[in-house]
């Protein structure tokens, strides 16, 4: 009976509660009818659970400590935040753009249309990751809309490329060669030393894409990438809407501008600025002013989309036209 | 309008600071309460207090969705404070006991309840002075047992997960515990009428 009663009375306190199985509810309930002792110890536990349930104090503190305490909890989440300044700033830009999303959310809730949108509260990663796709998308299409009014030439790094190409009339054509160089020199805006490149298009690859003819009246401007910039220097016929025929009309010497971004940015590879293309160029006729100002004239009109253009080559530094090698600033 | 308790869990998730704020003010007497009855020691219950809020603040993203926050808000004061009792017991384990019982005394109802009732019973006023006494004076385990069970109301299956044991103990941490009490406090359960 005895080992019936220590089984019995680890059920009791579940009994009690009324946690124990139908089968194990009724198995105790039999005994208890037949065993007084079991039965007196169901009565006083009953009786514990009644003086703790009406006689346990619970602790509890005063309103002015849990104001303390609230004002001591928010100094330490605080303290713990990012102590630097543009982190302490940021800070509180994000709560504060989190207590105007929730004055929003807030007022949305009230809205007709609070049950369709409170989807937002799962899709904040959605946000971020929209709002960063169109920054991709967009971010690009503006820097080149932005690009050619921009006179940063600090910024996106400058260069300035001087030509010059010489040719000869058609009386001896054999013995004429061409005569070709060109000098890049980055903007001492930058801060950069300036790197000076001079080709000759006799020699190296620059022969092969160069052709002269001449003959011909017809210039074809080509770019071909160099480390540091871009030569304008190709020779093709009946093409008159590329450049002045007038400079072609005696022995010449072009002035070429272009500007180009910094090589190596991100947002260069990422545009694909680097590739030179026609907005960013432009030619003067330096050698003979008065062909030179009608070669201007006729440039301006041709190229009026791209007059903050020739404004430019207009202000290109003379420095760039004193390479000895290749200029003698005495015949300009 | 006041936000939701799963609104207020979502953006505190998603940085909104101004969100715990409402979240302390909701459960900051139910912390407290459950924290000075395990470390039975006001300040250490106000240490508990604030670890286990800097915890919610900081862990808050951990915190699965599908569960009660009320549960998830009862497992860590519980570990808070069964561990702040643990360090406390290595560091001052002489003077323990006399501080903070008289401590709990100080910080509890129980004193003002008797301050502010001149014509309370003077048995009923002793009763729960030994009622209270009793809980107290139970070893840590069968005490956090008996006040989540007895007080807070939580479950066997809720107990175990908190204090990431089987039913099974905490059915037989409850039934030691209560014959425990039941021995402690024999002369009021004969008295009884109940």
């Amino acid at each position: 009976m005895r080992s019936k009663c220590d089984k019995i009375e680890r059920l009791l306190s579940d009994y009690i509660d009324g946690t124990l199985s139908e089968r194990q509810t009724a198995d105790v309930a039999l005994h208890l009818r037949s065993c007084g002792y079991c039965k007196r110890e169901v009565v006083d536990l009953k009786k514990t659970n009644h003086l703790l349930e009406n006689f346990y104090v619970e602790p509890e503190a005063s309103d002015a400590y849990y104001a303390r305490f609230t004002t001591r909890l928010q100094h330490r989440i605080e303290q713990s935040a990012p102590t630097a300044l543009y982190q302490r700033l940021s800070a509180v830009a994000l709560r504060l753009g989190w207590h105007l999303r929730t004055r929003l959310h807030r007022r949305i809730d009230h809205s007709r249309f609070g049950g369709f949108l409170s989807i937002r509260q799962h899709a904040f990663p959605y946000y971020i990751f929209g709002l960063t796709l169109a920054m991709l998308v967009v971010a690009p299409l503006l820097l080149n809309q932005v690009s050619p009014h921009d006179d940063g030439g600090s910024r996106l790094g400058r260069l300035y490329a001087a030509a010059k190409i010489r040719f000869f009339s058609g009386d001896s054509p054999a013995s004429v060669q061409p005569t070709a160089a060109l000098a890049i020199k980055q903007d001492t805006e930058t801060g950069t030393q300036p790197a000076d490149l001079r080709r000759n298009v006799s020699s190296g690859r620059t022969t092969e894409t160069l052709v002269v003819d001449s003959g011909s009246d017809v210039w074809l401007f080509t770019d071909e990438p160099m480390t540091e910039g871009y030569i304008f220097t190709a020779l093709q016929e009946n093409d008159s809407d590329t450049v002045p025929s007038v400079a072609l009309d005696i022995d010449s010497e072009l002035l070429a501008y272009a500007e180009l971004p910094a090589q190596g940015t991100f947002w260069a590879r990422l545009t694909s600025r680097d590739v030179l293309t026609e907005s960013r160029y432009a030619l003067l006729l330096l050698q003979g002013m008065d062909a030179g100002q009608h070669g201007l004239q006729q440039y301006e009109r041709k190229w009026s989309g791209f007059k903050d253009f020739s404004q430019k080559l207009l202000d290109v530094p003379l420095e760039i036209l004193s390479i000895p090698e290749v200029y003698d600033s005495s015949e300009l | 309008m006041e936000r939701t308790e799963a609104l207020l869990i979502a953006d505190l998730c998603e940085g909104d600071e101004t969100a715990l704020a409402p979240l302390v003010e909701r459960y900051k007497r139910m912390v407290y309460r459950l924290a000075m009855q395990i470390t039975k020691n006001h300040a250490d219950a106000d240490d508990v207090m604030q670890e286990t809020f800097i915890k919610v603040y900081r862990s808050i993203r951990t915190f699965r969705k599908d569960a009660a926050f009320e549960t998830w808000l009862y497992r860590i004061t519980v570990n808070e404070a069964l561990n702040f009792v643990k360090r406390r017991e290595r560091q001052r384990e002489s003077t323990l006991e006399t501080a903070s019982e008289a401590d709990y005394e100080a910080s509890t109802r129980y004193r003002a309840q008797i301050a502010n009732d001149p014509h309370a019973h003077a048995e009923k006023a002793e009763l729960r002075h030994h009622v209270t006494e009793a809980v107290n004076s139970l070893t840590l385990k069968h005490r956090t047992v008996v006040i989540l069970h007895e007080f807070e109301g939580l479950t066997h299956a809720e107990i175990a997960s908190i204090l990431n044991c089987s039913e099974g103990t905490v059915r037989s941490r409850l039934h030691y515990a209560r014959k425990k009490l039941r021995t402690l406090l024999q002369s009021y359960v004969d008295a009884s009428q109940v």
